[in-house]
């Protein structure tokens, strides 16, 4: 009865199942196949309804005409109380601050931040802040662009 | 530490380096980097700003600049006589980067250790070693017995 009972022990601990073996060696590799029929199907089935428009750039390039044009709108803004030299209008009243602000931003496409409105005291400063050009691109990028020497390589690993 | 303790060499110069024109003895610059971690700015700063120059003023050097995941920036030099020479350029600034790469393109790759002579030369006698029966007669020398 022991020596029976012990034999049985034995051969479940050595035999497995033909299921059991099938898990061990070989249902990993249907497990990848049915992966890999899903990867392949799933592309052609999806049609591109999701359609995202491009993400708007930050580029600004200052106009030609931005100081001339910058004037005008300056006086006609303020009208009688611009002094001689027109860069030193003071912005201190909020209305007219808001709408010179408001009419360059819809001309030119690019807004003050929120974070420098403050900083905009005078018409001087409105015309440097409108002056710097603004670039969408990462350093990185811009350098990979322009012309490298021939023993300057950038390796990117991504 | 003694110096029997610590290493040490013989001068040398690198394959005759400056008989004929002289060859810039560090092969490669590789600076790898993290584009997104602190200790890292100096490099992405020397990146932007001085890697151009840098390549432009040692011709014969060739830069890598590999922007990776990595847990620490490097500056990787690699000699004509093999020897890799790494430092560890995390909180430098960019200048400081710029000075050590300078430094490095100027060295050649030999071990900077204790040495042991100040002169080496490759001939040491052009017409022979004297010893003590140089320029003697031929017969002073030892008889053999008979």
């Amino acid at each position: 009865m022991a020596a029976g009972a012990a034999v049985m022990a034995v051969g479940r601990r050595v035999l497995l199942g033909a299921a059991q073996r099938r898990a061990l060696w070989g249902g990993f590799r249907k497990k990848e196949e049915e992966l890999d029929i899903e990867k392949i199907v799933e592309p052609e089935e999806k049609e591109p309804s999701l359609r995202v428009p491009p993400p708007r750039s930050r580029n600004y390039v200052p106009p030609a005409n931005l100081q001339s044009n910058l004037e005008i709108l300056v006086k006609e803004i303020f009208g009688p109380s611009v002094p001689e030299n027109w860069q030193q209008t003071s912005l201190k009243e909020n209305r007219l601050k808001f709408l010179l602000l408001d009419q360059l931003a819809s001309e030119l496409g690019h807004t003050v931040p929120n974070s420098q409105l403050h900083l905009m005291c005078s018409a001087a400063d409105v015309l440097k802040f409108y002056s710097t050009p603004v670039k969408d691109v990462s350093k990185f990028d811009e350098l990979c662009a322009a012309e490298l020497p021939p023993n300057l390589k950038i390796v990117w690993e991504q | 530490m003694t110096g029997r303790g610590s290493a040490s060499r013989f001068l040398g110069a690198v394959l005759h380096n400056g008989v004929g024109r002289h060859v810039r003895q560090l092969q490669r610059l590789q600076l790898v980097f993290s584009p997104v971690a602190p200790d890292a700015r100096g490099a992405r700063q020397f990146v932007e700003e001085a890697a151009v120059d840098f390549a432009r003023r040692h011709p014969d050097v060739v830069l890598y600049v590999s922007p990776r995941r990595c847990p620490a920036p490097l500056l990787i030099a690699e000699y004509l006589n093999g020897a890799v020479h790494e430092e560890l350029v995390s909180s430098r600034s960019c200048e400081e980067i710029a000075g050590l790469a300078a430094r490095l393109a100027a060295r050649s790759g030999l071990d900077i250790v204790r040495i042991r002579k100040p002169f080496h030369t490759a001939s040491p006698s052009v017409q022979g070693q004297w010893h003590p029966f140089t320029n003697k007669r031929p017969g002073l020398a030892a008889r053999p017995n008979k």
